[in-house]
């Protein structure tokens, strides 16, 4: 899995690329957290390339969420389509997390 | 072993071999441009010695051939005759202390009025001068008097031993008188001045070259005047030597003296001893003076020096080469003892001690480094072995925890005997890896049957322990609560009190009323059931929900449906759609439909089996990543209870 | 080295005249002188008899060489001895004639060439050839290349070396053959004359001096050589002759000296290394110049002259031809007026072989 990191008005963009799953995910999580420990500020990922994911991912993306939320910040999801959007709306998470259609439309969204 | 010891002889030979090739290049050529120095220096030597000596010896034979012209010209120019020619020959004889005897011989021809005696002739005895003129005309047929008279010039004769002792070399200088006719010269006789030639063998002998070198004289004809074998004197010629001692390069050597030529030769003697000879002629007589310098001799200090020099050089190489050899083992030594420890090390033998470190440096250096090596490997291997060993631990144990977790659920089949109304079946194939799918079924009051499958986020051993907590509280809950949304919320409300990991579970809650056929369902995060109805498959449609645990706040609906008698509802986790074929095809749901409605009206258990058998036909050997969890419950109705 | 020259005997002959006019006390002296070796010899000789031994004097032609090796080797390997003989060989060379030897009686045999004998016997002095030692000619003439001479008549006009005596016939004879006329020069016993280019063409003989020009360093190939007797002039030389008296007392003696020289002469060609040994000790003793390789050259010629060439010749014979061919250049030249009778010559006729 690769994740691409970039930085847009004081937001962080992920773009995640390939599957987020029990052996990607400790690396994206670690990765994250990292990256919000050195420059806490909120975070977009761009779901768009990435194909699948799994429990352990969804996992993940709680503890981005919940990491998120202790700094103070906001964590949006942008481009989250097929098997994954289902996978998020069968678990619910389209409902917890912030969707977007977009990244600007995310961008948007922050402010 | 054999690697290093000829490591260190290749380079101890190489060394050697080039340094006596360097010695030997130096060495020879200095010897060689000595001796070309020395045979040069030789040579001017012998030059200034031979002519020196012949400068001697010709002042002397000159001065008498001068004193035989001059009486010949006075013979020629004034009348003398009988006594006045006897008294010029005395007096002569008187002022000349080098010439022994002195006279002249003429022709008999009347023409030329010889003189009487025809032959007068002096010569001395001790302080006397004795006249002795001889009678006998043998003289018109010996060599002093033919040869000047035929040659028409001064002639110096082949020496010969005289007459009285047999042991004194003479010799004789003629000197041809004229007589002018007017219209030719004639030789009408000859002025003779016999030489003893004593002085000059002694000078000859006396002539020091080196230590065995040695000088001769030659005659006109190549005959021995002087030699130090007193056997060749007037014995032998310098041809007849050759001859006798088969040596062609003599016989050239000597022809080229007697044609009065100077050079400077080496030559093997007829001893076989080398030497170098300057050779001159003497002007007037055309004797050869030479003089002979033995090689050896002449080179023995130039030699000696080499040999010296040599013998050092030599010592130098022995001694090079032995040090270089030790140093050369020095290194090897331990590169050999390093070796053979290392393939000790390499066969197991991790305690093999490396040998003892003695200098710093590179082979003490590569010895440090392999007992660093050793010791990391060591501990390497050691940590290996230990993981190895804890992770064969713990795989076992995982396997255990498995084995129990599968036993947590309920297994027993048929689980109601006595309770016709529905038929409850479920099974669940675990994953190699310990995962955290879980069904189970229990009754709430007589009436009211819960029954929820559940797939915990996740797999190994956090997903295993999420997951009998999640068990037990929702069979606790549900017992308690009797609500499918009240039992999720309560159960998620005290799972997220203590989620720091935000493991959450998906859970698919609900319970049967036996006695209508109603079911009241709730869902957290769990994918829809399949009711199977009038021969039909087909996905409930259902609330998504949040999954459980990781929120407390969720809030999860109830919903409702009711079964008619011969409904099954197909309760299953995603290994199931999930499952992956070699080509990495999914079963997906499409299958999971085809199939239960394939087996629609197959017994449960045989349905459970048959979908099992096509998920694992489906998967065709590829590994199991997933748990495969179903739960298929049908309703019968009341009414099966009284048949 | 060569004959004596005849006006050397000459001389000698005049020199031995001379001695005999002294005074009568030395005469009365001499004879007396004369007998007592004279007692002694007879006495030697009986005794020598009484042992079995005829004690007999031989004198070579020249100084001890290796042209005279049988007579030594026979003497020195007992072989005189085996037929009954104790030899004496005196010294030849300068200052002694065989001839004058053996006229006097000095010696029993002399080594004389054939032509002296043929003259002596002209003269009255008949002396007997008790064996031909040298069966064919060994006179050559030598020239120099370098001065022009590749042939008989390049001699034309030429210095030419003529030794005295008969010993120049053969020469006189070559000269005639081929018309030359030449500037003759009397040659002594040395070839110095010829090796300093006085004369153009030397006498030689070929066991002698031709070996003597090579070893004063001339080669080979840098001579013109003429041997007379591939020019058709063959003197037989060397033989062993008895005045005919002597022959006639003793025959059986004198054959019997004759066979064991010839022995002699065979067994030093039998061993070359043994005899030059014997022959350069002699030399030595005489005081004369003695070169190994010149008397090895010679004793090898002596080989070849000496032993029969085909079985045409027999060693120690006179061949017939031989002889009457020398007879006729001596008779043709006015040496002699007459050739003797070959076999009154050679014995024969009184032996009976």
């Amino acid at each position: 899995m690769d994740i691409q990191i970039a930085k847009e008005e004081k937001t962080h963009i992920l773009t995640l690329s390939g599957k987020l799953d029990g052996v990607t995910a400790p690396v994206y999580e670690q990765q994250v957290m990292a990256l919000l420990e050195a420059d806490p500020c909120s975070l977009i990922i761009d779901f768009a390339s990435l194909d699948y994911i799994s429990s352990a991912g969804l996992r993940a993306l709680l503890a981005t969420a919940k990491r998120i939320k202790l700094k103070g910040a906001q964590f949006h999801c942008a481009n989250v389509t097929g098997t994954v959007r289902e996978i998020f709306d069968i678990s619910g998470f389209s409902s917890i997390l912030r969707m977007h259609d977009s990244v600007a439309g995310a961008l948007a969204a922050i402010g | 072993m054999r690697a290093t010891k000829s490591i260190a002889r290749t380079f101890t030979l190489i060394v050697s071999v080039c340094t006596v090739l360097i010695f030997s290049v130096a060495i020879g050529s200095f010897y060689h441009r000595s001796r070309v120095a020395l045979e040069q220096e030789v040579a001017n030597n012998a030059a200034h010695l031979v002519l020196a000596s012949i400068n001697r010896v010709e002042t002397t034979l000159h001065a008498i051939g001068k004193v035989a012209e001059d009486t010949s010209r006075s013979l020629e120019i004034a009348g003398y005759h009988d006594q006045s020619l006897t008294t010029l020959l005395k007096e002569t004889l008187l002022d000349n202390r080098d010439i022994h005897g002195f006279g002249a011989a003429f022709d008999l021809n009347p023409a030329f009025n010889p003189p009487h005696p025809v032959v007068p002739y002096y010569f001395r005895q001790g302080e006397r001068l004795v006249f002795a003129p001889e009678g006998n005309f043998q003289h018109l047929s010996q060599d002093w008097y033919q040869i000047p008279k035929e040659l028409g010039q001064m002639a110096w004769s082949e020496p010969s031993f005289d007459k009285a002792s047999g042991t004194i070399l003479m010799t004789s200088c003629s000197v041809p008188i004229f007589s002018d006719n007017g219209r030719e010269k004639q030789v009408r006789g000859v002025v003779v001045a016999d030489v003893s030639l004593e002085w000059l063998t002694e000078l000859v002998a006396s002539i020091r070259v080196l230590d065995t070198g040695y000088s001769f004289l030659l005659s006109r004809n190549g005959t021995f005047l002087t030699h130090p074998d007193r056997d060749l004197i007037m014995n032998e010629t310098i041809f007849s030597l050759a001859e006798s001692r088969h040596k062609p390069d003599l016989r050239e050597i000597g022809r080229k003296m007697v044609l009065g030529e100077s050079g400077f030769v080496a030559y093997t003697n007829i001893h076989d001893v080398s030497t170098l000879m300057y050779y001159a002629p003497v002007p007037s007589t055309g004797w050869t003076l030479a003089v002979v310098f033995p090689e050896a001799e002449l080179y023995a200090d130039v030699r000696n020096l080499t040999l010296v020099v040599a013998g050092i050089a030599l010592a130098g190489i022995l001694l090079l080469t032995a040090a270089v050899y030790w140093v050369a083992r020095r290194v090897t030594a331990p590169l050999g003892a390093l070796a053979e420890a290392t393939e000790a090390i390499a066969s197991g033998h991790f305690d093999t001690e490396l040998p003892a470190v003695k200098s710093s440096d590179e082979v003490g250096k590569l010895t440090l480094a392999f007992t660093a090596m050793t010791g990391a490997l060591k501990k390497y291997i050691r940590n290996l072995t230990e993981t190895t060993a804890a992770k064969e631990r713990i795989q076992s144990e995982l396997k255990m925890a498995t084995d129990i977790q599968a036993s947590l659920l309920p297994q027993l089949f048929p689980a109601f005997p006595d309770r016709p109304e529905f038929d409850i079946h479920a099974a669940m194939d675990p994953a190699k890896e310990v995962g955290g799918d879980f069904y189970d079924f229990f009754f709430i009051d007589p009436t009211n049957l819960c029954f929820l499958m559940a797939d915990v986020a996740d797999k190994g051993v956090p997903a295993a322990l999420y997951m009998m907590v999640a068990k037990i509280l929702l069979k606790t809950e549900g017992q308690r609560l009797g609500e499918p949304e009240q039992i999720l919320s309560r159960v998620n409300e005290i799972l997220a009190a203590d989620n720091d990991s935000c493991m959450f579970t998906t859970v698919f809650c609900a319970i049967l009323n036996t006695e209508n056929g109603e079911v009241r369902f709730a869902n957290a995060g769990h994918n829809a059931p399949v009711l199977i109805s009038g021969g039909q498959a087909n996905f409930l449609s259902i609330r998504a929900g949040f999954v459980l645990g990781p929120i407390a706040e969720t809030v999860y609906t109830a919903e409702r449906i009711t079964l008619e008698p011969g409904d099954v509802l197909f309760l299953y986790t995603d290994g199931i759609t999930e499952a992956k074929s070699r080509s990495e095809e999914l079963y997906g749901e499409e299958r999971l439909l085809q199939t239960l409605q394939a087996a629609s009206r197959q017994e449960l258990a045989e349905m459970i089996r048959t979908v099992r058998a096509e998920v694992f036909r489906h998967a065709d050997g590829a590994p199991q990543s997933d748990d495969v969890t179903m739960l298929a419950i049908k309703y019968r109705g009341m009414a099966a209870r009284n048949p | 080295m060569p004959l004596v020259p005849s006006n050397f005997i000459i001389a000698n002959r005049h020199m031995r005249r001379r001695e005999h006019a002294i005074t009568g006390n030395r005469r009365l002296a001499m004879w007396i002188g004369l007998a007592v070796p004279l007692v002694l010899f007879w006495l030697c000789l009986a005794h020598a008899r009484a042992e079995g031994l005829a004690k007999v004097r031989l004198m070579p032609l020249w100084s001890p060489q290796a042209q005279f090796a049988g007579y030594y080797m026979a003497r020195e390997k007992g072989i005189y001895a085996r037929y009954g003989l104790d030899v004496d060989i005196l010294e030849g060379g300068p200052g002694r004639s065989p001839l004058q030897s053996l006229i006097s009686g000095e010696v029993d045999f002399a080594v004389l060439w054939l032509a002296t004998a043929l003259q002596q016997n002209d003269d009255g002095l008949k002396l007997v050839n008790l064996a031909q030692i040298i069966q064919r000619s060994s006179l050559m003439l030598v020239a120099k290349k370098a001065s022009g001479i590749a042939g008989p008549a390049d001699l034309q006009g030429r210095k030419v070396g003529l030794w005295a005596g008969e010993l120049s016939l053969p020469v006189l004879a070559f000269l005639e053959r081929y018309h030359l006329h030449v500037q003759r020069i009397s040659q002594a016993y040395t070839v110095n004359l010829f090796l300093r280019g006085g004369i153009d063409a030397a006498s030689a003989m070929w066991y002698n001096e031709y070996h003597t020009i090579l070893n004063a360093g001339i080669n080979p190939d840098e001579l013109q050589v003429f041997s007379l007797h591939e020019h058709g002039i063959s003197f037989p030389e060397d033989g062993l002759y008895a005045l005919e008296q002597g022959y006639r007392k003793d025959p059986a003696r004198a054959r019997a000296f004759a066979q064991a020289s010839l022995e002699g002469w065979r067994y030093a060609f039998a061993h070359p290394e043994e005899t030059l040994e014997v022959v350069l000790r002699r030399m030595r003793e005489a005081k004369v110049p003695a070169s190994r390789s010149h008397q090895q050259w010679m004793l090898a010629r002596m080989r070849d002259l000496i032993m029969p060439a085909d079985a045409t010749e027999t060693l120690g014979r006179l061949q017939l031809a031989g002889f009457q061919a020398a007879g006729t250049i001596l008779h043709n030249h006015g040496v002699i007026k007459d050739i003797p009778d070959y076999a009154t010559f050679t014995g024969d006729a009184d032996a009976g072989h």
